[in-house]
């Protein structure tokens, strides 16, 4: 990404370029126009609106209307909102971690187009396409204690009956286990493009010199696969805070908020206790977290998805 | 008024393009929820085509607005927006909400202009729906369909036990005593629980405040929306009676269990004894191969349980046309036939004590004596927990109970936790209304 | 990688590789596997082996008509393939267009935009439901199947992905159209086009994808039956709040709502495997 060429389509001569440059303003601002018109309506205008509706303070029984900080003094003090943001960076990490570590232990495995290989990788691959809430539904089942799927099995080989859902010890991590079966196999698919990207004679080189697969592999194929680490982060990062239709269709956030998410604590907020001030200074708040994410990963993004001209 | 959130306002907007123009009919709408998906939605439908036929003048739609959360959020935000629905079927602990925020219509000059007084037109319905339906001295909402937990147990699993399936528990010491007899273990690993409870969000206040009232309690203030009695000594033993069932006992699972699990369990003989809703009656009936049988809740103190339900309510703001075409529609949803019919067709009971002298009902009872029961626990039964902001502070207390079924608190410290939660909730409708003292 | 560039591994560690894999493999499918047997079986609400992956001798279809009774299933269908294909032309368009500006003109003010682009890629609509249910009501879409879309109209990843497939095509081909006496419009349409499709099948696919499978936002945006989408649908069958759970339906209603994308798999397993990864990580 350092050196892109940024030279004209249309005219290769230097004296003209400034000119140039000004003239495509009106034709790029014209292109760009259409995807602008949504971006305002439906991302920017909406970041405004959520910043000044967390600025307004509203008491019952009284038509006043005051500005301040009062909503965010009163997120603060919620012992659930400091819950929601515990339990969003359990659940962070506790997915982000498992599922890039067995999308790369799939993808070295699979990597080889057999077609062994190839039905392994559509099989693992089914989860990513049904919905999230579909597979809640099945996984209300798989998580029945007893008689559920995995209790009926797991009792089998001796295992005690688990309260996979109803344990706030365990609720979270059985969400994240939803959500590693889920996303997995999606970013396998990054790694496998990325392996194939690898050229073949650098391990040939690595080879000569004498390296053992696993020094290749730490030599080579992790450093190689670098950009696509980072990419693969941001976009599992990125699900962890937008994605809570496990949550609504599962838990409601229970057993005593163990499961609650920062999406889901907004949107209890918003429509159940129609709060619109908490629910506007905890989506601010979520928006901050994210645009830091968001302004530390572009660069990363940008040099991770590129293609050589 | 309570702070709105913009969604409902958005939500307003939204429904007040939607209306179409009064022609020659009156034309109303209904929201109505289903908290059973399907089937019921459709005999609604029905209902309506019936309706209009024999009322040409009014053209009356039913709008399927969700589960009753859902219709909650949708009914605010039309009613913010001035154009609201004729009727709307609500959940019936949700109507205080309403009252307090000055959105529905009190119905008694409509009971009197149809000269009726408003005691005459409350005694058609069983006394136990009055409080959530009548209170500060107006009627604001007339039940529509109602629930009661009930105990549900197998009776294959009584006899197996040696205890009777003719005379099930009906103390909590009897209960305690089943419990433990019916609870069969492998080792330290149980197969098969005595007793489970649902205690996930929603059913576990239900369930809590079933328990509180049958050790004397009252669970909230029924006169006045800003006081909850969660740390007091009713629901102080009741919790502590859950806490030994799972901790000390060991007959009831340890953890929240799923509504959904536990009628799972039932049917599977996983567990002996459960106690459900009313509603849940008519599919075990009719699913459940193994012998079940219904009974009251068991009482500590006295019977007593909270009703479950819907109720509908007339929001302000519509025509007089409207006006008169809605309660034209509320009274006929709730007459005798329909409320039968309604109730054999779903497992609710019927409100409308008439409904129970018709010649179809008595034969449905002596057919189900199971429904049967359901109606007799009336007698016993009290008003739905309704409060400021009734869900979240009906959250805090089911939190801190959750923290107790999982053994991570006592009963006594989870109690306090809650009460103080609730009224950090309340506190500001206090301020405004009990605290609101003369300067 | 091809088969002969690959080291052979000694005997226990591939032994051990494959043993892994099947593992995964068996686990990963064990849930499907489980909700096709499920739906055929008939209910037995009596018997502890409802968890069981053995097809039952006399399979059913009353799971299935029960599920289908239950919703409308063609109008769920049909809703949700509009919004797809509504969201999907729409943002082939605006993401062409302004992928090439991106890409090849030179303008004051481009990196900011791009920047402004993208953030939308980390903003995404889930976080901003309130404000924007506002947005769709003051513009008089709510319960319309255009609110579902609209906030997709514009997309960051797309603009993104187009702009950086719209460098790899080598400036030649433009050129050589342009000393034809081609205008930029008919050189986006008739040559660059063409080259992007790879680029344009593959964002089509994920793009497809994601929003065959959003719930949270239509739940909000859609009131009324008639504009509802698959997920919607299917989430009322798991909600009987006061109902006993039939898994027999559930697990026929969730094959419904799961099969065309399955099918599409099955059938064109390659399509989707290398269209994920398009997203170019190189």
């Amino acid at each position: 990404m350092t050196a892109i060429e940024v030279t004209d389509a249309f005219t290769n001569t230097a004296p003209r370029a400034v000119a140039v440059a000004r003239r495509h303003t009106g034709l790029a601002l014209a292109l760009l126009a259409p995807s602008l018109v949504f971006l305002v309506l439906f991302t920017y205008w909406p970041i405004v609106q959520v910043a000044l509706d967390a600025l307004t303070l509203t008491t019952f029984g009284s038509k006043a209307v005051t500005y301040g900080f009062g909503n965010f003094a009163r997120l603060f003090d919620d012992a659930a909102f400091a819950h929601a943001v515990t339990n969003n960076l359990i659940y962070a990490v506790g997915t982000v971690v498992p599922s890039i570590a067995l999308a790369l232990a799939l993808a070295l495995g699979l990597e080889e187009a057999t077609g062994l290989a190839t039905t392994i990788r559509t099989v693992v691959f089914f989860p990513v396409l049904i919905p999230l809430v579909a597979a809640a539904a099945l996984f209300l089942f798989v998580f029945l204690p007893g008689i559920g799927l995995l209790d009926h099995h797991l009792a089998k080989l001796g295992a005690p009956r688990t309260n996979w859902l109803g344990d706030p010890d365990v609720a979270l991590f059985s969400l994240i286990g939803l959500t590693v079966w889920k996303n997995a196999a999606y970013y396998m698919l990054f790694f496998l493009a990325g392996l194939q990207a690898i050229p073949a004679d650098l391990y040939e080189a690595a080879r000569i010199e004498g390296a053992s697969a696993v020094q290749r592999f730490r030599r080579v194929t992790l450093p190689l696969l670098g950009p696509t680490f980072a990419f693969v982060v941001v976009i599992a990062l990125v699900n962890v805070v937008t994605q809570v239709d496990h949550v609504v269709v599962l838990t409601k956030g229970g057993p005593s908020d163990s499961t609650n998410l920062v999406l889901f604590y907004i949107y209890q907020q918003a429509h159940e206790n129609f709060d619109a001030g908490k629910a506007a200074a905890a989506t601010v708040v979520s928006l901050t977290a994210l645009a830091a994410l968001s302004v530390l990963s572009l660069r990363t993004l940008e040099r991770a998805v590129h293609y050589e001209t | 008024m309570r702070p709105l959130s913009k969604v409902a306002l958005a939500t307003a907007f939204a429904l007040s393009l939607g209306l179409g123009s009064a022609e020659a009919a009156t034309e109303i709408e209904m929201f109505f929820p289903v908290p059973v998906e399907g089937k019921l939605a459709k005999e609604m439908q029905n209902l309506m085509e019936r309706f209009n036929a024999a009322h040409p003048d009014i053209k009356a739609k039913a709008v399927y607005t969700g589960s009753y959360d859902e219709t909650n959020l949708k009914t605010h935000a039309a009613i913010k927006a001035g154009r609201p629905p004729a009727a709307v079927i609500m959940s019936a602990n949700f109507v205080l909400e309403y009252q307090i925020g000055d959105e529905i219509e009190a119905l008694d000059p409509l009971v009197q202009a149809d000269g009726e007084t408003s005691d005459g037109f409350m005694n058609r319905f069983w006394p136990a729906l009055h409080g959530n339906a009548r209170f500060a001295g107006k009627i604001w909402a007339v039940p529509f369909h109602n629930s009661t937990p009930l105990l549900y147990y197998n009776t294959d699993h009584f006899k197996e036990v040696g205890l009777d399936p003719a005379n099930p528990p009906k103390t909590w010491a009897e209960w305690s005593d089943a419990a433990k007899k019916l609870t069969k273990r492998d080792g330290d690993k149980t197969v098969r629980w005595g007793l489970m409870l649902p205690s996930n969000y929603d059913y576990l206040g239900w369930i809590m405040t079933a328990l509180d009232m049958s050790n004397g309690g009252q669970y909230y203030n029924t006169e006045y929306g800003g006081e909850v009695y969660y740390d007091q000594p009713s629901m102080r033993g009741a919790l502590t009676f859950v806490d030994n069932l799972i901790h000390r006992d060991k007959v009831m699972p340890e953890g929240v269990t799923d509504g959904k699990v536990v009628s799972t369990a039932f049917f599977a003989g996983e567990a002996s004894m459960v106690s459900l809703s009313t509603g849940s009656l008519s599919f075990i009936r009719e699913n459940m191969k193994q012998g079940n049988a219904v009974a009251f809740v068991p009482a500590n103190i006295r019977n007593g349980r909270a009703i479950g339900g819907a109720s509908l309510l007339m929001p302000k703001g519509l025509t007089a046309e409207q006006k008169k075409a809605s309660w034209t529609l509320i009274n006929w949803l709730t007459s005798p036939e329909i409320s039968g019919h309604w109730s054999r067709f779903t497992g609710y009971f019927a409100p409308n004590k008439a409904a129970y002298d018709l010649p179809e009902m008595k034969t449905f009872l002596a057919e189900n004596p199971d429904a049967k029961v359901a109606v007799d626990q009336l007698a016993y039964a009290r008003s739905w927990f309704a409060t400021y902001s009734t869900v979240a502070v009906r959250k805090a207390l089911e939190d801190e109970v959750q923290a107790v079924l999982s053994g991570k608190k006592k009963p006594l410290e989870a109690l306090k936790a809650a009460q103080a939660k609730a009224e950090e909730i309340m506190a500001p409708y206090v301020a405004a209304t009990a605290m609101n003292l003369p300067k | 990688m091809a088969a002969s560039r690959s080291p052979r591994r000694p005997e226990p560690a591939r032994l051990l590789g494959i043993a892994f894999l099947a593992t995964v493999a068996l686990v990963w499918s064990t849930p499907l596997a489980w909700m096709i047997v499920a739906s055929f079986r008939p209910q037995s609400f009596g018997g502890l082996d409802m968890a069981s992956l053995v097809p039952n001798f006399t399979p059913t279809l009353a799971n299935w008509r029960e599920a289908l009774d239950s919703a409308d299933f063609a109008r769920l269908y049909l809703n949700t393939v509009i919004v797809c294909l509504g969201i999907l032309m729409v943002q082939l368009v605006t993401i062409t267009l302004a992928g090439w500006a991106f890409a090849r003109l030179e303008f004051r003010g481009r990196t900011v935009l791009f920047y402004a682009f993208l953030l939308q890629l980390m903003l995404v609509p889930p976080i901003l439901i309130v404000p924007n249910l506002v947005t769709i009501t003051r513009l008089g879409l709510y319960d319309t199947l255009t609110a579902v879309m609209a906030p997709y109209f514009a997309s960051a990843f797309g603009v993104f992905l187009m702009r950086q497939t719209f460098r790899t095509i080598p400036r030649d081909y433009e050129e050589a159209a342009v000393m034809e006496g081609a205008a930029w419009w008919q050189v986006v349409a008739r040559v660059l086009v063409p080259l992007a499709r790879p680029g344009l099948v593959a964002f089509s696919i994920v793009s497809v994808v994601a929003h065959w499978n959003e719930f949270l936002w239509p739940l909000m945006v859609v009131s009324s039956t008639e504009n509802q989408t698959l997920t919607i649908g299917l989430a009322s069958f798991t909600r009987g709040a006061e109902s006993a759970s039939q898994w027999g339906v559930i697990a026929a209603g969730t094959f419904l709502v799961a099969a065309t994308l399955l099918s599409a798999l099955a059938l064109f397993p390659r399509q989707f495997v290398n269209s994920f990864p398009f997203f170019g990580v190189k």
